[in-house]
């Protein structure tokens, strides 16, 4: 039916429009961002525990460890950083392969001003399939994601933990639980309700911040939505003028539903964790 | 008997000339006490003499600088560190605070649990006791408080009162050697202070091991076997009730509880 398109009328024609390939491709970055957000929800987390545990840690190289990783990245612009970990990370990969696999080579890899490993330390190789590189500009994404958002986590989970009361601590320890069940029976399970406000509102971020994927070479949605809006001549199978601003107006519905459905999703949570903890409990939450 | 069965003579507690500073300001200066089975000792004095601290300091809350603990004579174990000392066996610290069950004024219920989850946590998460068995007897003891009913509500959702008597029971569940109340009565309006009076006095009776600190010295009268009146972290006058509170010697004392009237 869409074999020639220039022989369809209204609908049919937006219909074979819609369904071409590079449309694919251009709903399948819609995949692309939700997996990229479910893919760095748990690094996030885990980066964010460790940052905040370092924070709060009795040996104080960790300590200050933890203080220099969340105030870093609070102090640095996030664009800065989503372009610096990437390539640092590419590039110490890169050098680190180039160390192993090419020993004998006598090429230095700082040429001038460019970066030049040997064809075996490529990461992925050359010859590897598209695909290969996809996922390793991808997972480097992640990472840069993971570093940024899991210096805020820890911010927030800081925050929490420092916000439990001292006296439901100490009653813990009264009954004679150690420091590992204190932490995970009492300090924990109480640091969600402090927690989650920030932590949604990192959510809130994320989400937001994920057509930076497109500062990384991921072809993700805002890319696709320039790419296929602007105007086309003849010379395209499907012509048509510039319709960029519906391609964004499809963004921004997609983005307005996703935080406003997380929204919705995050205060179901609170309510469910604030269970009991209340203003009410006089003097144990003051 | 509701005490368990470690009956080997010794006191329960006993404390030796126990000093207690935080930094230069010295706030214990040298307190001796002793509760033996079925005790009850009342510790009174006015606002900042140190009577929490104290209490503290016998469940290793806070650690005394100098003067020694011993808990059913076996001596709490010291090392020195700068400036100081710390305890030096964490297991026996632990051990120690499942023998002597804290009662604060301010209840300290944990707030993510039900009153139920509240009572039996330690004892299944600390001593390692069957979870059900534990749930049976967290029930019977939260019936034997008044408040069977509120069994699975949260913290929040009680009063005072019931919040109190239901850290009472979370207490009873640990099935301590000695219990330890911090002004139980304290943060309560007089209605329900009321029924937590009352659960004490039952506990009195029935022979449990007790160091009660209060401001309520009819209370003190009532189940005190053992009244210490502290005055400025010294003992300024102790003895049996009808001594202290009848024949009282000390002026300090006759000013104290002039004032409380
Ligand atoms: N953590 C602390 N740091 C410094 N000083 C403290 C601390 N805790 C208590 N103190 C001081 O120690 C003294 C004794 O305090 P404590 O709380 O034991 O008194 P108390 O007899 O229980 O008084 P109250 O009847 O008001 O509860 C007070 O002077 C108090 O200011
Ligand atoms: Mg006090």
């Amino acid at each position: 039916m869409c074999s020639d398109p220039s022989s369809l009328e209204g609908f049919q024609w937006l219909l074979c429009y819609l369904t071409t390939a590079k449309h694919m491709q251009f709903y399948g970055s819609f995949g692309i961002v939700m997996l990229l957000l479910v893919v760095t929800v748990p690094f996030i987390m885990v980066f964010g525990f460790l940052g905040a545990l370092a924070r709060r840690s009795g040996f104080a190289p960790f300590r200050w460890f933890g203080l220099g990783y969340t105030s870093m990245v609070r102090g640095v612009p996030d664009i800065a950083f989503f372009l610096f970990v990437p390539i640092a990370l590419d590039q110490f990969v890169e050098f680190s392969r180039h160390k192993i696999k090419c020993s004998d080579s006598t090429e230095p890899i700082y040429q001038g001003n460019d970066f030049v490993v040997c064809a075996a330390a490529k990461m992925p190789l050359g010859s590897a399939p598209q695909f290969f590189h996809e996922a390793w500009g991808f997972t480097l994404a992640v990472v840069a994601f993971a570093i940024v958002f899991g210096a805020f986590a820890a911010n927030t989970i800081h925050g929490a933990l420092m916000a439990v009361p001292k006296g439901q601590l100490e009653t813990a320890r009264a009954y004679g639980m150690n420091d590992r069940q204190t932490f995970w029976r009492v300090h924990m399970p109480q640091m969600w309700v402090y927690a989650l406000p920030g932590l949604s509102n990192l959510w809130q971020i994320l989400i937001k911040a994920t057509p930076l994927l497109f500062l990384l070479g991921i072809e993700e949605i805002v890319y696709w939505a320039r790419e296929l809006g602007g105007a086309k001549t003849g010379f395209f199978t499907y012509p048509h003028p510039d319709w960029r601003m519906w391609y964004f107006m499809a963004l921004l519905f997609f983005y307005v539903f996703l935080t406003w459905a997380s929204q919705k999703a995050f205060i179901w949570l609170e309510i469910k964790l604030a269970r009991g903890m209340t203003s009410r409990t006089t003097g144990v939450r003051a | 008997m509701p005490d368990g069965n470690k009956d080997t003579g010794n006191p329960v507690i006993q404390l030796r000339d126990i000093h207690k500073a935080y930094g230069d300001i010295e706030v214990i200066k040298g307190v001796d006490l002793t509760a033996h089975r079925g005790d009850v000792v009342v510790l009174i004095g006015s606002s900042g003499s140190g009577k929490s601290t104290l209490l503290r300091c016998i469940n290793l809350l806070e650690t005394s600088q100098a003067g020694e603990i011993t808990i059913h004579g076996e001596d709490v174990s010291w090392k020195n560190k700068a400036g100081g000392r710390v305890t030096s066996d964490p297991d026996q610290v632990r051990r120690f605070r499942t023998e002597l069950s804290m009662v604060f004024q301010q209840f300290n219920l944990w707030a993510h649990l039900t009153i139920l989850e509240n009572v039996i946590e330690a004892p299944v998460t600390v001593l390692g006791k069957n979870r059900d068995e534990v749930e049976e007897s967290g029930r019977a003891l939260l019936s034997k408080v008044g408040i069977a009913d509120q069994a699975d509500k949260y913290p929040s959702q009680l009063s005072g009162g019931q919040q109190q008597r239901a850290a009472i029971a979370r207490a009873l569940c640990m099935e301590p050697q000695a219990m330890l109340f911090d002004e139980p009565t304290s943060a309560l309006d007089p209605e329900t202070e009321a029924e937590v009076v009352q659960v004490i006095q039952t506990l009195a009776a029935e022979g449990r091991t007790m160091v009660l600190v209060t401001h309520d010295m009819k209370m003190a009268r009532d189940v005190a076997s053992h009244v210490i009146f502290l005055h400025q972290g010294k003992i300024e006058e102790e003895g049996p009730p009808s001594e202290v509170f009848g024949n009282t010697k000390s002026e300090r004392l006759k000013q104290f509880l002039s004032s409380t009237h």
